[in-house]
């Protein structure tokens, strides 16, 4: 049966126009419009090696249980443990990441998503800044200039540049990509820098320099002349750039890890956003961040709405704080600050560094996932992940922080459970149950 | 040879990430990667493989190099994945975020094996559990 306009539940794009054609005889799946990635998820729903059983690992060996018991255990790790540590992860929707929250704050405990291994420095950049930003589609329609730093957009966000960024034809930018002016910012010669108009090759951890030359630029003065030696970049091809912003009638900057990971991180991403401010006395000129995770943007934003905080939050004191490099997961595993881990929708153990990661795999882990990855294998408790947007509606927030609510086009294939949201209702009412007791 | 590490996404990397794929020999092939330019690995004596140390000396992860005009000389890629985060410096500026972009490595030419996704985490961080 073909289902037509669906959510890709994989990138920050939340692309809206995936068609899937389900075979469930046959167990096959024919997908359009999604690129490599998006596909590549979307066979998950009939692929061979999806997680279908709970498993424990019992003195070293890992063995399947009914779901009733690895949520009993779960319940028993974060209510016995003193400080247990929630990582909501960004790819399952808002709904779930709420419950976890709700479980975090009830055991008084840290409760952190990806943001803090990705854009987290970019939020700390805009509450020192603030953003001017736009959505999507006001680039999509408006933008003449498009200046991606620090990001490689045609491999982190396959579809950005053909669905908002660079050649789709807008209202006002009737011939896509002949009306658009491309500009990379990276230290590498990625496939991106290689489809733009000009390329930055900067050197490693210089953003900070060349984005500070280049505001002394728009402010009319010359930039020391060191800064040509350390940011790789002469200051007549800066002064160019700078004049070619000017020139356009409304620019949209796309920033990425390459800022906000690099050397200066949040205080890179401030100095952007200043630049951004500064160059409105111009022209339009928008800022915003490509995020690589697909509901990265919907845990900032519900953390925020419900917590006041986006990320790192730590309920210990029985009311939430934030403190970056505190109550950050990152932080909390290389202190060894937390004995216990709950980690949903994201494999954690493959994207921090070691340290962490063996710290991790020495406490008692719980981890809800669809596919056997490094975070399930170091787990003591794997509770099998129902896809988001293919098997439970929900919503997510897209990369420029608009929600898209999504449908499935097939069930959960667990009777136990509807959805991840579903999973941790159930989960949290046997932590109430154990911590009343 | 010492180096500025940057890591980041690949096509191939996400499809088979997002694939459920993170076990396959795909996999490692396409992450368990050090891009570097050819001046680079001329110095390095062509090796067939290389150890990737981080700053500290702490953590050591073997990969195999690939030369590409991508990179510059000083500076290494290792696609995002375990093996890159085995030597990303954990320290985060009090940020929460991990230097994953210029953490300094030292890259040298090694016989060590080249371990799949689930060795590391058997072998460097469940202590050959
Ligand atoms: S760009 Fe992102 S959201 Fe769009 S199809 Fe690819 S992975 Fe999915």
């Amino acid at each position: 049966m073909v289902f037509k306009n669906i959510i890709c539940p994989v990138c920050g794009g939340s692309c809206d126009d995936v068609q899937v054609d389900l075979d469930t005889k046959n167990r096959t799946i024919d997908v359009q419009n999604a690129c490599k990635m998006g596909n590549a998820k979307f066979q998950e729903v009939v692929s061979s090696h999806r997680i279908l059983k709970p498993t424990i690992r019992e003195n070293g060996k890992v063995k399947d249980v009914s779901w009733e018991e690895a949520l009993e255990m779960s319940a028993d790790i974060l209510v016995n443990a003193k400080r247990p540590m929630f990582f909501l992860g960004s790819e399952t929707s808002c709904e779930a990441q709420e419950v976890g929250l709700h479980i975090a704050e009830y055991l008084g405990a840290p409760a952190d998503s990806n943001a803090t291994i990705c854009h987290g420095p970019t939020v700390m950049g805009i509450q020192e800044s603030g953003m001017v930003g736009a959505t999507a589609g006001q680039a999509k329609n408006r933008a003449d200039m498009i200046v991606y730093w620090g990001v490689n957009a045609l491999e982190s966000m396959p579809r950005h540049m053909s669905k908002y960024g660079v050649f789709p034809r807008g209202y006002w930018t009737k011939r896509g990509r002949f009306d658009r002016t491309m500009v990379t910012a990276d230290p590498r010669v990625t496939p991106t820098a290689v489809a733009s108009d000009l390329h930055l090759q900067l050197n490693p951890s210089t953003d900070y320099e060349l984005l500070s030359a280049m505001f002394t630029i728009l402010n009319g003065k010359e930039p020391h002349p060191s800064v040509e030696e350390i940011t790789g970049i002469p200051i007549s091809v800066m002064k160019q750039t700078v004049e070619m912003m000017k020139e356009a009638n409304f620019v949209a900057i796309y920033v990425g890890l390459g800022v906000s990971s690099s050397y200066g991180k949040h205080r890179n991403i401030e100095i952007a956003l200043n630049f951004v401010k500064e160059m409105n006395n111009y022209t339009k000129c928008n800022i915003g961040a490509l995020r690589g995770h697909c509901n990265v943007a919907g845990f900032n934003q519900l953390a925020s709405y419900l917590y006041g905080y986006p990320f790192g939050l730590d309920f210990m004191k029985g009311y939430p704080r934030y403190n970056p490099g505190e109550t950050t997961c990152v932080d909390l595993l290389r202190e060894k600050d937390v004995d216990a881990a709950f980690i949903m929708s994201a494999d954690l153990v493959n994207h921090i560094p070691a340290d962490c990661a063996k710290y991790l795999a020495d406490i008692p882990m719980i981890c809800l996932d669809i596919a056997p990855c490094p975070s399930t294998t170091a787990a003591d408790v794997v509770l099998p992940g129902v896809i988001d947007a293919m098997e439970c509606d929900g919503t997510f927030y897209r990369l420029d922080n608009v929600p898209v609510y999504f449908e499935p086009f097939t069930d959960s294939p667990f009777p136990e459970t509807k959805s991840n949201e579903d999973t941790l209702k159930q989960l949290f009412a046997k932590v109430k149950a154990k911590k009343e007791a | 040879m010492e180096a500025l590490l940057n890591t980041g996404s690949t096509i191939d990397e996400g499809r088979l990430a997002k694939g459920g794929n993170k076990y396959s020999d795909d996999y490692t092939k396409e992450c368990a990667v050090c891009w570097m330019c050819a001046e680079d690995y001329t110095a390095l004596g062509c090796p067939g493989k290389v150890s990737v140390t981080s700053r500290d000396g702490k953590h050591t992860v073997a990969v195999y190099p690939k030369v590409t005009e991508a990179m510059r000389s000083g500076q290494v890629f290792i696609p995002r994945s375990i093996w890159a985060n085995v030597v990303v410096e954990p320290d985060t500026f009090s940020t929460g975020s991990p230097r994953y972009k210029g953490s300094p490595v030292t890259v040298e030419p090694t016989n060590e094996e080249v371990l799949s996704a689930e060795d590391i985490v058997l072998k460097l961080y469940m202590g050959g559990e």
